[in-house]
């Protein structure tokens, strides 16, 4: 059913997106978003748009569904998300902790791949 | 030292009595089968201990739900199986009354609070994932990605099989630091009965090389939890022991200090 969309969902929104929102920042949306940069490693495709502000409180396995619909992967397809190109964060944790400890440089870098990169 | 492994010993043989019923909406048969009793070790993690309890329950549940994943619950909230059995202890149970009843089920698996666990790979997966982590705060991930797969592999059969000396042969090369120094950020995470958990980063030491408390951790991460309780391994931590001392001691075998925050009922 998610087929035919070729946007992202409406809660991720892009730089420029970003830049208009923060005109209104009496709207709800009290807590700034985070920068994430997404990076294809191995044979995963690459997304044409890599950098995207994501609510702090967003899980990273909510972050894995969005690439697969952004790849028009299937639900079942293997998405593996990496920290520091060395550990896969649990699909529970928050956007927020992440970056709070990984993120350098006002963004937090995730790679993603279809099969297991860094064990 | 003599007395800090003494310490370390008595973390790894924490034990909890547990009673495990099955859901009443998964029986079959007339009247519930027995439940089942058993002590679980603290470090561990549900789904390397729950073979048999399954196997047990599998004769009184109808076929159709035999290949489902069992998952556990304690008093209405379904317990994350990536977490340490201690955490989930401390945080849902804390020893009000003993055995810590829990209720297995077969169906209606709750998709948003639980991630999948099909089988024990998935559990060494992140546990590793969760070593390699923690690494990566402690020494930038040096010391783990020098190691060699066998002692990856030695680190999580040590802890599989309850083997002290084999774990901690492979894990005190992961604790290491320069005494005067420490690590560079204590791993530690700081978990809530209902709310996602919070993780950030803290130094061992102030600039002037004072040692930084459990106190200040809390004065900066939960500014606004005076009088609830602080729970660790089982135990309220004096707040003004040192972290880094904590993170050596009290940490899981994932080398992650996690740290039970529990607010004061009403």
């Amino acid at each position: 059913m998610e087929e035919e969309k070729s946007s992202p969902p409406s809660d991720l929104t892009s730089e420029s997106s970003l830049e208009h929102t923060d005109h209104d920042s009496n709207k709800a949306t009290p807590l700034k978003k985070i920068d994430v940069l997404l990076k294809a490693t191995g044979d995963a495709p690459i997304m044409r748009k890599k950098k995207w502000a994501v609510e702090g409180d967003k899980r990273v396995g909510w972050v894995a569904d969005f690439i697969r619909k952004y790849l028009k992967l299937n639900s079942s397809d293997n998405l593996f998300l990496y920290v520091n190109q060395s550990f896969a964060p649990a699909p529970d944790q928050l956007v927020r902790n992440l970056y709070q400890c990984f993120g350098s440089d006002g963004k937090l870098v995730l790679h993603y791949c279809r099969t297991q990169a860094w064990g | 030292m003599a007395e800090d492994r003494e310490i370390l010993r008595e973390v790894w043989d924490g034990r909890v009595p547990v009673c495990i019923q099955l859901a009443s909406e998964d029986h079959n048969t007339l009247s519930a089968p027995d439940p089942y009793y058993l002590m679980v070790p603290r470090l561990s993690y549900f789904p390397l201990l729950m073979d048999k309890v399954r196997k047990h329950f599998l004769r009184f549940i109808s076929p159709d739900l035999h290949e489902e994943e069992m998952w556990l619950e304690s008093d209405g909230m379904p317990l994350k199986w990536h977490y340490p059995v201690g955490v989930l202890f401390d945080l849902h149970c804390g020893g009000s009354s003993l055995p810590w009843a829990l209720t297995a089920h077969f169906s209606h698996f709750p998709e948003h609070d639980l991630i999948r666990c099909p089988s024990r790979e998935v559990v060494e997966s992140h546990f590793m994932s969760s070593v390699k982590e923690a690494d990566g705060l402690k020494h930038r991930g040096q010391i783990i990605t020098n190691m060699q797969s066998k002692d990856h592999k030695q680190l999580w059969m040590g802890l599989c099989n309850d083997k002290f000396d084999q774990f901690w042969a492979i894990n005190c090369k992961l604790m290491e630091c320069l005494p005067e120094e420490g690590f560079k950020f204590i791993p530690f995470r700081i978990h809530f009965p209902c709310q996602p958990s919070l993780q950030r980063l803290i130094k061992p030491q102030t600039d002037d090389g004072r040692k930084v408390t459990l106190e200040e951790l809390l004065q900066e991460f939960l500014p606004r939890g005076e009088g609830d309780r602080v729970v660790i391994q089982g135990i309220e931590v004096p707040r003004d022991t040192p972290l880094q001392w904590m993170s050596e001691h009290l940490s899981h075998p994932d080398n992650f200090l996690h740290i039970c925050h529990i607010p004061t009922q009403g």
